[in-house]
């Protein structure tokens, strides 16, 4: 899997670099945007991550210039906390998610998978947290090799507490996806679903569980080793 | 005299005017008394000169060559009317008593040394036994008669001018009596131009006492001042604009210095992170986290310092979901959970979003860390346009409620973690959403911080309440 990482700062490109490449990304760097714009088109990479202050010019610029030149390709913006008007600057002109600076290298490597998985991306398959793995083609699920059974909803509801690992996924999210599945929705369906999952993964020792934030939603965690 | 204990320069001015009034009323009077004296004197003399003059006149050398006294009737019978009140005797110039009347008087005057041509004046007493006591004031010279030089003394009773002092006297007194009047009214009048002359200066005073670290444009106004304070006031101004540039470029410093030391931090971060080692690699990794946290609430601070917050129209839901929902992982890794109360409506608010959200996510992860483990932070927004954080830790002694909002203020016996910046943040981002931040007691002895907002007036207080929104 290859990326590009577009990125001003020397030592934190390297640090990046680093880091994507023990999770074992081929990592290219450019440090200014008119690099990276040539980088993009002679290279099919599967995600960028874009540093938004470059030398040469906005990051921003250089996405307003690829979605509508048909050129679908993840990206993950980084940004400080004081331009966070960029964030949403960013996210309208066609950036898939943003990283508030400073970063831990964990989000970032855990985000850029999540990039990857999303559905048409690379990384189309497989969904872990722990040792919970759902095989997003077969809807598989196993808990440390053992396969586990799940009603189709809970299934859903796994699968988007996955892809969202880490981040609160809002119980309105949910109720969505289960619409999909089932036209007439009780108002208390997800709480109870999210009730069976949680008791099922707990049954199967699976070494991730499912947070309650009350008001919000809900959030699957890696439980400490 | 030293005016120090007067603060009030009006005061000042009013009894320096006063007392200069009453020094001047009181000089002014002593001349006019000395002056009337001094005439009702010098009318004494002058009628003391003529009638000597007249004695002389009335001297004519006798057939014998003996001098002779040759009063004209009509003064004869005076004289002779009053003989105690009005006195006279001549001499010759070998000291002879030649007249004098009563005799009595020139025996007395025989006695006297001779008298010269410049006349002066004498006081008596007691002449002739019925008029002891009586004082006479008189006059001795020496004139040139046509029976030859000739020493003339006269006298009259000192009584005998009480007319004419009595008249200056009531002249003197009925006049005065109008001066302290006088010197009152100018007083009033000068109160009253001290008062309205000085009117610029309150106002300016008034203007003053808006200007502070957060308001550092204010300037006083220099139109129509009195030119006497005008140079004051323009030199106030102009150290006005030294201050305020030296909180600009102090604060720029503060701003540029977290922000420079941004990057070299997240490299060190980032470099930690990869490298595997004991518990003394997590201590520095927990070190450099620490770090971080102190520059980001620094460039915060420096930033609410400097900029004016853009405001737009803000759905509180929203703020405090989004902020529940971005904490709530850090809250469950740190065993701790949180949950989000919302109104039923959207609760809509003038408000900077961003600043909002830092706000709030400061006072969640104060509750956070201060909450037991297991227990859950609730944040609750209700429709009367207030955002509640209440945790289930200590709460917050009544004593520190004051200074837990100031910058780096940090309670007794606080765990050293975090730069006791996180609280002003909050207190000083709805100071400048003109709302408020105040700490009440749970029921079960935790903290709840409440948010709110100017445009919903507040509710009722609660009984704990203290304010600090408009706290500097």
């Amino acid at each position: 899997m290859r990326l590009l990482v577009v990125e001003d700062e020397p030592r934190i490109s390297e640090l990046i670099k680093a880091a994507l490449e023990r999770a074992e990304f081929i990592v290219d760097t450019v440090r200014v945007r008119a690099d990276a714009r040539e980088a993009l088109a002679n290279t099919p990479y599967d995600a960028a991550i874009l540093d938004l202050g470059l030398p040469d010019g906005d990051g921003l610029d250089l996405l307003a210039e690829l979605r509508p030149a048909g050129n679908h390709i993840p990206i993950l913006i980084l940004t400080a906390r004081d331009a966070v008007e960029q964030r949403v600057l960013g996210l309208d002109a066609g950036a898939d998610d943003y990283l508030v600076k400073p970063f831990a290298m964990s989000e970032l490597i855990a985000r850029t998978k999540a990039l990857l998985r999303r559905p048409g991306a690379a990384l189309g398959t497989t969904l872990r947290a722990g040792n919970i793995v759902f095989d997003t083609i077969g809807r598989d699920v196993s808990v440390a090799g053992v396969p586990l059974q799940l009603p189709r909803r809970e299934g859903a509801i796994l699968e988007h507490l996955l892809r969202r690992q880490g981040r609160v996924v809002p119980k309105s999210v949910l109720e969505e996806k289960l619409y999909g599945i089932d036209t007439e929705l009780e108002s208390n369906a997800v709480p109870v679903h999210v009730h069976h999952l949680r008791r099922k993964l707990q049954e199967a020792r699976a070494s991730a569980e499912i947070h309650t934030v009350r008001g919000i939603g809900y959030l699957l965690v890696e439980t400490e080793a | 005299m030293s005016f120090s204990g007067f603060r009030s320069l009006q005061l000042r001015l009013a009894v320096r005017l006063a007392i200069l009034y009453v020094a001047a009323a009181a000089i002014a009077v002593g001349i006019l008394v000395y002056q009337a004296y001094e005439t009702a004197g010098s009318l004494n003399d002058r009628e003391l000169d003529l009638r000597a003059e007249d004695l002389a006149h009335a001297m004519v050398a006798a057939s014998a060559g003996q001098p002779r006294l040759d009063l004209p009737s009509k003064l004869a019978a005076a004289y002779a009317a009053a003989p105690e009140d009005d006195l006279f005797a001549i001499r010759d110039a070998n000291g002879r008593v030649i007249a004098a009347s009563p005799a009595e008087f020139g025996e007395r005057v025989a006695k006297w040394p001779p008298a010269k041509s410049e006349p002066s004046y004498f006081r008596l007493s007691g002449v002739g036994p019925e008029e002891v006591g009586e004082n006479y004031y008189g006059l001795n010279v020496a004139l040139q008669t046509s029976a030859g030089p000739m020493w003339i003394s006269v006298a009259r009773t000192e009584g005998s001018d009480a007319l004419v002092k009595s008249l200056l006297r009531e002249f003197v007194f009925d006049t005065m009596w109008v001066i302290p009047l006088l010197m009152l009214a100018t007083l009033g009048i000068g109160v009253v131009v001290i008062r309205n002359g000085l009117k610029p200066v309150r106002e300016i005073s008034q203007k003053a006492a808006s200007i502070g670290p957060d308001a550092t444009s204010v300037r006083l106004p220099e139109q129509s001042l009195p030119t006497e304070i005008l140079p004051l006031v323009v030199s106030i101004n102009r150290a006005l604009d030294r201050l305020a540039k030296g909180f600009a470029v102090q604060r720029e410093f503060t701003a540029n210095a977290a922000h420079e030391l941004r990057t070299p931090l997240a490299i060190v971060t980032s470099a930690l992170e990869t490298m595997d080692g004991d518990g003394e690699l997590e201590n520095l990794r927990t070190d450099v986290a620490r770090m971080n946290r102190l520059v980001e609430q620094l460039l915060r601070v420096a930033r609410l310092d400097a900029i004016a917050l853009e405001f737009d129209t803000v759905d509180l839901n929203k703020v405090a979901s989004s902020v529940v929902a971005t904490m709530a992982p850090w809250a469950i890794a740190q065993h701790r959970t949180i949950a989000f109360v919302g109104s039923e409506q959207p609760v809509k608010v003038n408000a900077n979003a961003h600043a909002l959200e830092d706000a709030l996510r400061n006072l969640v992860e104060n509750a956070v860390l201060h909450t037991p483990c297991g227990t859950e932070v609730t944040v609750t927004v209700d429709c009367a346009g207030r955002i509640e954080v209440s945790d289930h830790g200590s709460g917050v002694p009544r004593k520190d409620r004051e200074n837990i909002f100031k910058r780096f203020w940090r309670g007794p016996g606080e765990r050293t973690e975090g730069a006791g910046l996180g609280l002003a943040i909050v207190s000083e981002t709805m100071r400048a959403h003109r709302g408020g931040v105040s700490i009440a007691d749970n029921a079960d002895g935790g903290a709840t911080f409440t948010l709110s907002f100017p445009s919903f007036p507040a509710g009722e207080a609660k009984a704990s309440e203290a304010f600090a929104g408009g706290r500097a």
